[in-house]
C-alpha cells in the first residue's frame, strides 16, 4: 500500500471515531469549515499553500449520488499538458471515508490531458477534494459536496466473482478508431472485488484485497499511474487520455494488496476499429 | 463466520437512546388478513421521515396453532413495537421465529422490539455478512432521517441461516423459507404458507414503488421468471399492494427491469459512459412508478456496472 494512504488511514481512524459524527447535513456545508479537512490537509500537504483551483482543475460528480458504492467522478484539468507547464499529480480525496485518499494520479506531458474519471465509494455525506499539483510544485484545489452514504461498507461482488476472473482487464475506447497525435480517451476496466477494509469488520484475520497501484504506458512511456485505495468501487474503472502514434502498444500493469500483479496489453493502430461498444 | 460473534459485535451498533414516545404516530397500526392466518401491515410508499418512523416495508406474520412467525419487522424499533402490539391483539401464540426477507433496513430495524420473545431470527445464508458490512452506515442514515424516532433500533442478524430451503412447523401449519440466488440483493428469501398458498415475496416484488436492484439485474429477471411459474393463491409484495392476479402482478416489475437491461446494453454498445447511460436509460417508465427519481438512476448504475463486463 502507498505509505501515504496507509499513514492517512491509520492516523484518521484514531482522530475521528467512525460514525461518531452523524450531522444532520441535508444542506451543503461550507467547504472551508469542514472539521474533517484540516487533519487530512495537514497530513498530506503540511504547511504548503493550496490555491483556488478553478482555473486549473475541476471535479465533476452529481451532488446527490444514487448509489453510494458507485459514484462516478471526473477530475478534469483546465490547462493543457505541455512540457513547460503541466499537471504532474492529482490527489483525489473523499474527506469522510475511512481512508480518505482515494487515489493519487500521476500524469506526464505524454498524457495529452490531465483527466481521470473513476467511480468512488462514499461512507458518508462528504466533500470530495481534487488537488492538482503542477510541475512547478504549486497546489490547486477544487471541492464538491456529495450526498451519498454507506457505500464503503457495501459489499463488492466478491461472492459473485469467480477467482479466475480477478485481474481480468479490458480497454474500452471512447471512439471507434484513433488518429495519430490526437488525444484519445480510453477506459481501463479491471475485474476486481476491491474489497473495502470496512467490509472485513468481522474477519480481521485477512488483509482485504484491493487494487493499490495502476500503471498505464503507451509505446513504453508512462501515460498515467495511480496509487489507489478501497475508496475506489469494485471492478475499478479509470478513464483517461493518451496520445496515439500510427501504431503502438497500450499496456496496463495492476498490483493489489495481496501482491498479485496483472498485465493487459493492446496494440492500437490508427484507423483500425477498437473495442468499446 | 460465527453468528454469535457477529451478534455481539453488532450490539455495539444499536442506537442507544431510550425512547418514551412514538407509538401514536403508528396508531392505528392497520393489519389485513390476506389469507386465513396471514396478516399483513402495508407500509407507506413515502420516503423515510420522522412522520412515518420508517414504516415503509410490507411486514406481517403467520399464525399457527403453536407459534407465530414474523416476516420482517419494519424500519425502526417503533414500527417493530407496533407490529408486536398488533400480534398480541391478534393471538396469544408466542412468536417463535422472525424471518428477515433481506438486508434492507426498512425490513429489519424493528427486530429489537421482539427481544423478550426470544424468537429465533432466520435469514439467507448471506444475510449476516451483508448486515455486518452495512450496520454502521444503516444506523447512521436511520438516525439522520428519523432523529429521536430511531431510538432503540438495532441491527440484529439471523442465527438460523437458510441455504436452500428451510421448513418450519408453526403447529398444524407448514411454511417454507426459500433462499434465492442474487437478485434484489444477494440475500433474498421468500416465505410460502402451504395451507393457504400464500407467498411472501419480500422485495422480489415491488408494486407501485420503483423496483430497486441492489444485487444483480439479470439475476433478478431470472428469479422473476422462476417465480412466475410457481403456483400461488395469494401473494404479498415487499412494497405496495395490487389486485392483479398471479403471476401477471410480476409483469410491471419485470418489464421495467427488462427495459433497463435492454437500454443499458444498447448504451454500452454505443460507447456511452456510465453517467450518460444514467441520464438516458429507462426514462419512459417514469410515470409508472412512485419514488422513480430516488431509485431509478441507481438501478441503471447497478445494471451498467454489471452489463459492461458482458
Ligand atoms: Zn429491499
Amino acid at each position: 500500500m502507498n505509505p501515504l494512504c496507509k499513514g492517512l488511514l491509520a492516523g484518521l481512524l484514531l482522530v475521528l471515531p467512525l460514525g461518531a459524527a452523524v450531522a444532520n447535513e441535508k444542506a451543503e456545508p461550507d467547504p472551508a469549515k469542514s472539521q474533517y479537512w484540516p487533519p487530512i490537509r495537514q497530513m498530506m500537504f503540511g504547511e504548503r499553500e493550496i490555491l483556488d483551483g478553478k482555473d486549473v482543475v475541476r471535479v465533476y460528480l452529481s451532488t446527490r449520488a444514487d448509489d453510494a458504492s458507485t459514484v462516478p467522478v471526473a477530475v478534469k484539468a483546465q490547462i493543457d499538458q505541455t512540457p513547460g507547464q503541466y499537471i504532474k499529480q492529482v490527489y483525489l480525496i473523499v474527506e469522510r471515508n475511512p481512508s480518505p485518499a482515494a487515489g493519487i494520479f500521476q500524469f506526464t506531458p505524454d498524457s495529452g490531458r490531465a483527466q481521470v474519471e473513476t467511480r468512488l465509494r462514499f461512507e458518508d455525506f462528504s466533500f470530495v477534494r481534487a488537488i492538482a499539483e503542477t510541475n512547478d510544485g504549486k497546489l490547486y484545489m477544487a471541492s464538491r459536496w456529495v450526498k451519498a452514504a454507506g457505500g464503503c461498507s457495501a459489499p463488492g461482488d466478491k461472492n459473485r466473482m469467480p477467482a479466475n476472473l480477478v485481474g481480468t482487464m479490458k480497454f474500452r475506447f471512447a471512439d471507434e478508431t484513433v488518429e495519430a497525435h490526437k488525444p484519445a480517451l480510453v477506459q481501463l476496466m479491471i475485474r476486481h472485488p476491491n474489497e473495502s477494509a470496512l467490509a472485513s469488520d468481522f474477519d480481521d484475520t485477512r488483509t482485504p484485497q484491493f487494487v493499490r497501484q495502476v500503471k498505464v504506458t503507451y509505446a513504453g512511456k508512462t501515460i498515467m499511474s495511480a496509487d489507489v485505495d478501497f475508496s475506489i468501487s469494485d471492478n475499478p474503472s479509470f478513464r483517461f487520455y493518451f496520445v496515439p502514434e500510427k501504431e503502438g502498444e497500450l499496456q496496463a500493469i495492476v498490483e493489489d494488496t495481496h501482491d498479485k500483479r496483472y498485465v493487459h496489453r493492446e496494440i492500437i493502430v490508427e484507423g483500425v476499429p477498437l473495442p468499446g461498444g | 463466520m460465527d453468528p454469535s460473534r457477529i451478534a455481539a459485535a453488532l450490539l455495539a451498533w444499536s442506537v442507544g437512546v431510550a425512547s418514551t414516545f412514538a407509538a401514536d404516530v403508528l396508531d392505528p397500526f392497520a393489519l389485513s388478513e390476506v389469507a386465513p392466518g396471514n396478516f399483513v401491515h402495508y407500509g407507506s410508499l413515502e420516503e423515510r421521515a420522522p412522520g412515518n418512523m420508517g414504516d415503509q416495508a410490507n411486514i406481517g406474520f403467520i399464525v399457527g396453532e403453536k407459534c407465530v412467525a414474523v416476516i420482517d419487522t419494519g424500519g425502526s424499533a417503533a414500527v417493530g413495537r407496533a407490529l408486536r402490539a398488533a400480534i398480541r391483539r391478534t393471538t396469544d401464540r408466542p412468536v417463535c421465529w422472525i424471518i428477515l426477507t433481506h438486508v434492507h433496513p426498512d425490513h429489519f430495524f424493528g427486530t429489537a422490539a421482539f427481544r423478550e420473545d426470544r424468537a429465533v431470527v432466520i435469514g439467507h445464508e448471506n444475510l449476516p455478512r451483508s448486515m455486518g458490512q452495512r450496520a454502521r452506515p444503516y444506523l447512521n442514515a436511520l438516525k439522520r432521517d428519523l432523529g429521536d424516532h430511531a431510538a432503540g433500533s438495532e441491527v440484529i442478524p439471523p442465527t438460523q441461516l437458510v441455504r436452500d430451503e428451510t421448513v418450519l412447523d408453526l403447529g398444524g401449519r407448514t411454511i417454507r423459507i426459500k433462499a434465492w440466488p442474487v437478485a434484489h440483493t444477494d440475500n433474498d428469501v421468500t416465505v410460502f404458507d402451504e395451507r393457504t398458498g400464500t407467498l411472501w415475496l419480500g422485495d422480489l416484488l415491488f408494486v407501485s414503488h420503483t423496483p430497486v436492484v441492489d444485487g444483480k439485474i439479470t439475476g433478478f429477471l431470472e428469479v422473476l421468471d422462476t417465480l412466475s411459474r410457481v403456483s400461488v393463491q395469494r401473494f404479498v409484495p415487499g412494497h405496495g399492494k395490487t389486485d392483479a392476479p398471479w403471476p401477471q402482478a410480476l409483469e410491471p416489475e419485470r418489464d421495467y427491469l427488462a427495459l433497463i437491461v435492454r437500454e443499458t446494453r444498447a448504451a454500452i454498445k454505443r460507447r456511452k459512459t456510465i453517467e450518460e447511460a444514467t441520464d438516458e436509460v429507462g426514462l419512459s417508465e417514469r410515470d409508472k412508478w412512485v419514488n422513480f427519481d430516488d431509485f431509478h438512476r441507481r438501478n441503471v448504475t447497478t445494471a451498467y456496472t454489471e452489463l459492461e463486463w458482458e
